[in-house]
C-alpha cells in the first residue's frame, strides 16, 4: 500500500484534536445546544407491556401551564407492543413543566395479554405479540454436508448450551436532539453516528426536501451502534418544534434508554460439535433462538429476523447444520450493537470448543491453531500465548486448587471492516492554515484527529495549522460510523483531497514540492480567496478483515461466586496504524465493553408485570474501573493491507475468553452470560454434587 | 436579615442551605436560647417576628437561591425542586457538569462542593446555597490546563468525553486531597463515575501522570519482522 | 419531581413541628430525591435538618462512641479514632456507595434508607410497598430479595450500617414528638419484619440524632460484604460480626447479616452457641447452619445461603486476625 512509510504522524501517537474542549468543559454535546426561546419536549411511554390505545386526549397537557406544544402519536386507536412505547409528547418552557404535564394526558388503554421472556414466548398458548404470527420464526435450515456422518466418525462429540443476554447499549450520552424551524428549513442537533443518516429519515418522515434540513453534530458521548437514525424522538421533537414555533431539546432519559433504542439481541444457543482425534472439527450443528424484541417474525434464514449470528463462527467446518429463529417478544427492539451478531456467535462457538477440547484432553490454543483458517489468528495465537505465558499458566479445567480458583481462556475474532465512499474538503488559507471538512462523525473514536493526522502527514505541515470540521450535513458526505469503517472510509478520501491540494499548489505557486518547508511560501501565493479542493476515497490504501484474539485470567471465587479478572492480552491487527493513541483506547473499550457482556449486563424482564426491572445503571451493571484488570494489547502492524477499522473487531473474542477462563477455573460451564455469583455458585455447587 | 434566604453558620461539611421555620417554632426558640429579649432591642425583636412573619417556608414557587460557583455568585430564582445540575446547565449555562443518569449512578455530574466532589444531579440547588461550588468550567479559567487536563489531554482519558467532566472534577478532588495517590487510590477514587467507552485504564494513566508517577505503555507493536506475517 | 416547599430546622424540635404536614426529613438527599423523581413519593415539604447543631460530631466518651445522624459516611470512615476502635463500622461505611455519595450520604440517611427492591422502585408498578395490592417479588425475580421474612413483602434491609451496627448493640436516639427517645437498633426495623409497608419503625416525624455504640474491653468488629462489582455496587449479602476474644475464645458475640430479611438478620441461638468457643472455621460452619436455618429460597435467590455462609465463616475468623 503507497502509505508514507517514514512517517511524522501516520502510525504515531497524536492526542485527540478535541480533547482540550472535552476536557474544560467547553465541548458542545446535543444535549448543551440551547437556541434562544429553546423549549423542553418529552415524551409519555406505555406503562403497559402491551395494550390497544382506544383514544389519547392532550387537551389538559397542553392547556398546562407553560406548555406550548402536545400530540398524540397517532390518531385513532392503536396498539402498543412493550412498555416505553411511545403514545404522546409535549413540549413546554421547562423540564419540569413538561414532566408535570405529560401526568395529565389521558389514556384509554386495554390491557392486553404479554409475553416478555424467550423461554415463556415460545411456550404453546402463549399470547402473541403480533397477532397474525407465531412469536417463534423459525428461520431456515442451512445445511452443508453430511453432518450425522461427520458426528458418527468423530473422536469426541460434546453438546451444551451457551446463551446470551439482552445487552444495552448505554451510551453515556443519551439519545436526544435539539430541533429549530426557520421558515420550512430544519436544523438539527442530533446525538448521532450517522448525519446523513438522521438527515435523510428526518426529511423523509417529515415529508420535506433533503435540501431543507441541516444535521449538525460536533460532539457526540457514544452511539455503539444506536444512534444511526433520528429515531421517534428525533421525529418527535421536530414535529413539537414545528407545532410550538420554537426550537425543542428533547433528550431522553437514562430510563428511556432501556426501554427503547434498542439493544444486542439474546441468544440461546443448543450447539453439538465433534472432531477427530487430532481435533480438527469434523461437525457442527446448532439450534438456537433469541430475541430482538417486538419488531421480529420475518426470518430469512440463518436467522435474518433480528437474532440471528454467523455460525459456526470464524471456523470452516465441513459437515453443518444450523437452525436459527426469532422469537418476539413484549419488550422493546434490538438494532445494531458493536459487531452485531459476532459476540453472541463468539460466545457459543469458542465455549463449545474449549468444551471440545477439554474432552479431547487437549489444549485450547492447540484445538485453534488446528481448526482456525487465519493465517494472521494463528500467528496471533502464537505471539499471544508466549506474551501471556500461556504454556505455564494454562491447567486442566477444574484442576487449580483451592477455594479461589485460576483459569485462562483464549478466543478469536473476525470483522469485515472495510468502509468506502467519503467525500471531503480541504480549505487552503494564504496564511498557510488548512480547514478540513468532511461529514462523517466522532463518536468518540477520534474520527477528527484521523483526519488531521493523514492531511498532515500528506501535506507535510504541522499538524496545528489543521482544523477539522465535521458533524455537520453541509459538508462533503461520509457514510455512517458503524463497521468499523470510519477510518478505512475517511482516511483515502483526505489522502486524495490532501493529494489533489498538492497539484493545485503546485500549479498555482509554481513550487514544484509544496510540502513541507516550502508550505507557507506555497500558500503565500494562494491570495485573498482561499483554496478549495475536493477529493475523495478511493482504491487502495483500505481493507477489510481485521483478525483478532484475546486471553483472558480469572480468578474465581467458589465460596462467593465471585469473578475477579487478572487479565487480558488483545492481539489485534488493524493494518496501517494511523493513530496508535486512539487506537489503543478503542481496542480498551472493546475489551471493556466485552467485560460487561461477560460478568455484568443484562436487561432483566419481569414475566408477570412486563416491565424492564433494571431500566437504570444502578441495577444494569456497567463494568466500573475496580472491576478492570491489567489490560495489555498487541498491534500486529502489517502497513502493507492499508487502512482498516478496529473498533468492532476487538470486542468480539472479549467475553468468549473470559467466560471460557471461567470454566477453566471452575471445571464446568456457566451456560449462559453475564457470568454473575448466582450462576457461578449453582453452577459450581451442582458440578459438585 | 436583608435577604430572604440568609447563609448561616455552618455545622458540618454541607452548606448553609437556607433556613426557615414556622412562626410556633421560631417563637419557642426565642423562649429557650439563641436569641432572647435581654440581648436584643425592642425594635430587633419586632423586626425579628416581622421576618418570622414574613415567608420562612420556602416554595414551592421560584424561590432566589444564590450560588457561588467558580468564585463567582449569581442568584437565580428557582424552585425548590431544581437539582443543582439543573441550576446550572438549564440556569447559569455551565454545560460542563453532564446529566447521564439524573440518579446517581454514574457521576457525569461531578461538581466539586468545597472540596468534595458530588453528584449535582441528586442536591437541590436550594441545598447548595451560598457554597463553593466548582464546576469543570472552574478549571484552567486561566486558559491553562491544569497538569491533570494536559494528561488527560496527552494519555487519551477519553473517548467521546461524555464522562470527562466528571472523572476530571473527581480527580481534580483526589489530587488536591492525596498528591501522590497509587493506583488502587485512583481507582477507587472514580469508582462512581462510569466511562462507556472504556477509557477507565486511559483515565488512570492520565491521573498517576498528572501525580508524577510514570506509567508503564500497555500497547506493544509487532513489526512485521516479529510476525512475519507476509 | 412535584413541587414541594423547603424548610431548614434549626432544633429538632422544629423540624418535627415543619415535617408534620406532609413532609419528609432531608440530610443527604440521595435515596429522598430518587424516590421523589421515580414518582414514589411526593412530599409537601422538605425539612433540612443538617443544621440542628451537635448532629454532625462523631465523638468518643468512655466506653461509648457517640455518632451524630448528619455524620457523612466520608466522615465516618476516614475518622481514624472510630476506625481504630470500631474497625467494622469504618468499612460498612466506606462499602456504600460511592466518593460522591459518602461525601453527602449521613448516617441517618443510611439507616433510614426505603427498599431498593425493583419492584418498589419502579415507575410503573404499584406493589405492596407502595400502596398495591401484592409482593411482585414472590415468584417473580427476587435475586436481590430476602431469604426470611415476617410478612409479604420480600424487601430486604440493605443499610450496611443498620448490619454493622446490630452487631454493634448500637442504640439509637430519636426526636419523637417533644422528647428524644432512645431504642437498641432493633427497634429501628421491627416494624419491616411484620409490615409490608412498613420501611422501617419510624413514625413519620420521627427524626433520627444520634447513634450510641457501646465499646467494651477488647471488642473486636468486622464487617464483610459481597457485590456483583467491586465498587460502587449493592451486597449481595453482608455480614458482621462483633465480639470479644478472651484466650482465644469468643464472648458476647453478635453475628449479623444485611440484605436477606427486612430486618438486620440475628439469630440469638447463634449468639449464644459462640459463647466461649473459639473461633473455628468448623464454629463458624456451625453458625452459619444456625443462622441460615429455614431459609425460605428460590431458584432466583438461593444462592444467597451458600453466599451468606461464606461471608459468615470469613467473617468470624477475620474476627481473630
Amino acid at each position: 500500500m503507497p502509505w508514507p512509510s517514514n512517517t511524522r504522524y501516520l502510525g504515531k501517537s497524536t492526542p485527540r484534536a478535541e480533547a482540550p474542549a472535552k476536557v474544560t468543559g467547553r465541548a458542545k454535546f446535543t444535549t448543551d445546544v440551547a437556541p434562544h426561546g429553546m423549549l423542553f419536549g418529552a415524551i409519555l411511554r406505555s406503562k403497559w407491556p402491551a395494550a390497544n390505545i382506544r383514544s389519547v386526549n392532550v387537551e389538559k397537557a397542553r392547556a398546562a401551564p407553560g406548555i406550548r406544544a402536545a400530540f398524540a402519536m397517532r390518531n385513532g386507536a392503536f396498539t402498543v407492543r412493550y412498555a416505553g412505547e411511545e403514545i404522546a409528547a409535549v413540549a413546554g418552557i421547562s423540564r419540569d413543566a413538561v414532566l408535570d404535564a405529560l401526568e395529565l394526558i389521558e389514556v384509554d388503554a386495554e390491557p392486553l395479554p404479554f409475553v416478555v421472556n424467550e423461554l415463556e414466548a415460545i411456550k404453546e398458548g402463549a399470547p402473541r405479540v403480533m397477532p397474525d404470527q407465531p412469536n417463534l420464526g423459525e428461520g431456515r435450515a442451512k445445511v452443508t454436508g453430511d453432518v450425522d456422518a461427520g458426528f458418527a466418525a468423530s473422536a469426541a462429540v460434546v453438546e451444551g448450551e451457551y446463551g446470551t443476554q439482552i445487552e444495552i447499549h448505554h451510551p453515556m450520552e443519551p439519545h436526544g436532539h435539539v430541533t429549530q424551524w426557520d421558515g420550512d428549513e430544519l436544523t438539527a442537533w442530533s446525538s448521532t453516528q450517522a448525519v446523513f443518516g438522521v438527515r435523510g429519515a428526518l426529511a423523509e418522515n417529515l415529508n420535506i426536501p433533503q435540501s431543507k434540513v441541516r444535521v449538525i453534530c460536533e460532539h457526540m458521548g457514544g452511539g455503539f451502534g444506536s444512534k444511526f437514525g433520528p429515531g421517534v424522538e428525533g421525529i418527535v421533537c421536530a414535529r413539537l418544534a414545528q407545532i410550538a414555533g420554537a426550537p425543542v431539546r428533547l433528550i431522553l432519559s437514562r430510563r428511556e434508554q432501556a426501554l427503547a433504542v434498542g439493544n444486542r439481541p439474546s441468544s440461546f444457543q443448543t450447539i453439538k460439535i465433534g472432531a477427530d482425534a487430532s481435533g480438527k472439527i469434523t461437525a457442527f450443528e446448532l439450534k438456537a433462538f433469541g430475541t430482538p424484541g417486538h419488531a421480529t417474525g420475518v426470518d430469512g434464514g440463518g436467522g435474518s429476523g433480528g437474532a440471528g449470528f454467523p455460525a459456526p463462527y470464524i471456523y470452516t467446518v465441513p459437515a453443518i447444520r444450523v437452525q436459527q429463529g426469532s422469537v418476539a417478544v413484549n419488550a422493546g427492539a434490538s438494532c445494531a450493537m458493536r459487531a452485531p451478531g459476532h459476540p453472541v456467535a463468539s460466545v457459543g462457538m469458542e465455549g463449545a470448543l474449549d468444551d471440545l477440547a477439554a474432552k479431547l484432553g487437549m489444549d485450547p490454543v492447540e484445538i485453534r491453531l488446528k481448526n482456525d483458517p487465519s493465517e494472521i489468528r494463528r500467528r496471533e495465537y502464537e505471539i499471544g500465548a508466549e506474551r501471556f505465558g500461556w504454556k505455564e499458566k494454562f491447567r486442566k479445567p477444574g484442576s487449580s486448587p483451592g477455594p479461589v480458583k485460576i483459569g485462562v481462556g483464549c478466543a478469536g475474532a473476525a470483522w469485515m471492516s472495510g468502509g468506502r465512499g467519503t467525500q471531503a474538503e480541504a480549505q487552503i488559507n494564504s496564511d498557510g492554515t488548512v480547514e478540513v471538512r468532511v461529514g462523517t462523525q466522532d463518536l468518540g473514536t477520534g474520527s477528527r484527529t484521523v483526519v488531521q493526522v493523514v492531511a498532515a502527514e500528506i501535506l507535510g505541515i504541522d499538524i496545528g495549522l489543521i482544523t477539522v470540521r465535521i458533524g455537520d450535513s453541509r459538508f462533503p458526505p461520509s457514510g455512517g460510523s458503524g463497521g468499523s469503517q470510519t477510518t478505512a472510509s475517511v482516511s483515502p478520501a483526505i489522502l486524495d483531497t490532501c493529494e489533489n491540494v498538492l497539484a493545485e499548489l503546485k500549479q498555482i505557486s509554481g513550487i514544484e514540492d509544496p510540502r513541507g518547508e516550502h508550505w507557507l511560501e506555497a500558500c503565500r501565493k494562494i491570495g485573498q480567496a482561499p483554496l478549495i479542493v475536493r477529493g475523495k476515497w478511493k482504491e487502495g490504501f483500505s481493507n477489510t478483515g481485521a483478525c483478532g484474539v484475546q486471553f483472558a485470567e480469572v480468578e474465581v471465587d467458589t465460596e462467593t461466586g465471585f469473578v475477579k479478572l487478572r487479565k487480558i492480552l488483545a492481539v489485534q491487527d488493524c493494518g496501517t496504524v494511523v493513530n496508535k493513541l486512539t487506537c489503543e483506547s478503542q481496542i480498551n473499550g472493546g475489551v471493556i465493553m466485552g467485560i460487561g457482556y461477560a460478568l455484568y449486563e443484562q436487561r432483566i424482564m419481569d414475566d408477570r408485570t412486563g416491565v424492564v426491572l433494571n431500566p437504570n445503571l444502578e441495577t444494569y451493571k456497567l463494568p466500573g474501573v475496580v472491576d478492570i484488570p491489567e489490560i495489555d494489547i498487541l498491534l500486529l502492524d502489517m502497513p502493507e493491507r492499508g487502512v482498516i477499522g478496529v473498533g468492532e473487531p476487538c470486542t468480539i473474542p472479549s467475553a468468549s475468553a473470559i467466560a471460557n477462563a471461567v470454566a477453566n477455573a471452575l471445571g464446568v460451564r456457566v451456560g449462559s452470560l453475564p457470568i454473575t455469583p448466582d450462576k457461578v455458585l449453582a453452577g459450581f455447587r451442582s458440578a459438585k454434587t | 436579615m436583608k435577604d430572604p434566604i440568609e447563609p448561616q453558620a455552618q455545622s458540618s461539611n454541607f452548606p448553609s442551605a437556607p433556613h426557615g421555620f414556622t412562626r410556633r417554632a421560631f417563637l419557642k426558640g426565642l423562649g429557650t436560647s439563641a436569641i432572647s429579649a435581654a440581648t436584643l432591642g425592642a425594635e430587633t425583636t419586632a423586626k425579628a417576628l416581622a421576618d418570622v412573619n414574613a415567608e420562612r417556608v420556602h416554595g414551592p414557587g421560584a424561590v432566589p437561591v444564590t450560588l457561588s460557583v467558580n468564585g463567582g455568585t449569581m442568584t437565580f430564582q428557582l424552585e425548590p425542586r431544581t437539582t443543582l445540575l439543573e441550576a446550572l446547565r438549564l440556569h447559569a449555562g455551565l454545560t460542563g457538569p453532564k446529566e447521564a443518569c439524573d440518579r446517581a449512578s454514574c457521576g457525569s455530574c461531578t461538581v466539586l462542593l468545597g472540596d468534595d466532589p458530588v453528584y449535582a444531579c441528586s442536591m437541590l440547588a436550594i441545598e447548595a446555597h451560598g457554597a463553593p461550588i466548582t464546576t469543570i468550567e472552574g478549571l484552567a479559567q486561566s486558559g491553562e490546563l491544569t497538569k491533570l487536563q494536559q494528561a488527560f489531554v496527552d494519555k487519551d482519558g477519553l473517548q467521546c468525553g461524555f464522562c470527562t467532566p466528571g472523572m476530571v472534577m473527581t480527580l481534580t478532588a483526589l489530587l488536591r486531597k492525596n498528591p501522590h495517590p497509587s493506583e488502587t487510590e485512583v481507582r477507587h477514587a472514580i469508582s462512581g463515575n462510569l466511562c462507556r467507552c472504556g477509557s477507565q485504564p486511559r483515565i488512570v494513566a492520565a491521573a498517576l501522570t498528572a501525580s508524577g508517577t510514570e506509567v508503564a505503555d500497555r500497547l506493544t507493536i509487532i513489526h512485521p519482522h516479529e510476525h512475519a506475517l507476509a | 419531581m412535584k413541587t414541594f416547599t423547603y424548610a431548614t430546622a434549626r432544633s429538632p424540635e422544629s423540624a418535627v413541628e415543619l415535617v408534620r404536614d406532609r413532609g419528609r426529613y432531608i440530610a443527604g438527599g440521595i435515596d429522598l430525591l430518587g424516590e421523589m423523581k421515580d414518582g414514589l413519593v411526593a412530599p409537601g415539604v422538605l425539612v433540612n435538618v443538617k443544621n440542628i447543631p451537635g448532629t454532625s460530631d462523631i465523638a468518643r466518651e468512655g466506653d461509648r462512641w457517640t455518632i451524630g445522624a448528619n455524620a457523612t459516611l466520608a466522615a465516618l470512615a476516614s475518622h481514624v479514632a472510630l476506625r481504630e476502635s470500631l474497625p467494622g463500622l469504618a468499612e460498612a461505611a466506606e462499602e456504600v456507595g460511592s466518593p460522591q455519595m459518602r461525601n453527602v450520604a449521613t448516617v441517618g440517611g443510611n439507616l433510614a434508607q426505603h427498599s431498593r427492591c425493583w419492584y418498589y422502585r419502579h415507575p410503573d408498578v404499584e406493589c405492596l410497598k407502595n400502596g398495591g395490592k401484592r409482593c411482585y417479588a414472590r415468584g417473580g425475580n427476587t435475586k436481590y430479595h430476602s431469604l426470611f421474612s415476617g410478612c409479604m413483602c420480600l424487601s430486604p434491609c440493605t443499610s450496611n450500617l443498620a448490619v454493622m451496627l446490630s452487631a454493634l448493640e448500637a442504640r439509637i436516639v430519636v426526636q419523637r414528638g417533644a422528647k428524644s427517645v432512645t431504642m437498641p437498633i432493633a427497634k429501628l426495623y421491627d416494624a419491616s419484619w411484620r409490615e409490608a409497608r412498613a420501611q422501617n419503625s419510624l413514625e413519620a416525624d420521627d427524626l433520627i440524632l444520634h447513634v450510641e455504640v457501646p465499646v467494651a474491653r477488647g471488642l473486636r468488629n468486622t464487617y464483610l460484604q459481597m457485590a456483583e462489582k467491586s465498587a460502587f455496587d449493592w451486597a449481595l449479602v453482608s455480614c458482621a460480626a462483633a465480639a470479644r476474644i478472651k484466650d482465644g475464645k469468643l464472648h458476647g458475640v453478635r453475628v449479623a447479616l444485611g440484605c436477606i430479611a427486612p430486618i438486620p438478620w440475628l439469630v440469638e441461638e447463634a449468639n449464644e452457641f459462640l459463647e466461649g468457643k473459639v473461633p473455628s472455621d468448623e464454629n463458624a460452619s456451625r453458625v452459619a447452619d444456625i443462622i441460615l436455618r429455614d431459609a425460605e429460597t428460590d431458584a432466583h435467590n438461593a444462592y444467597k445461603v451458600p453466599l451468606a455462609y461464606a461471608l459468615i465463616r470469613r467473617a468470624i475468623t477475620r474476627l481473630s486476625a
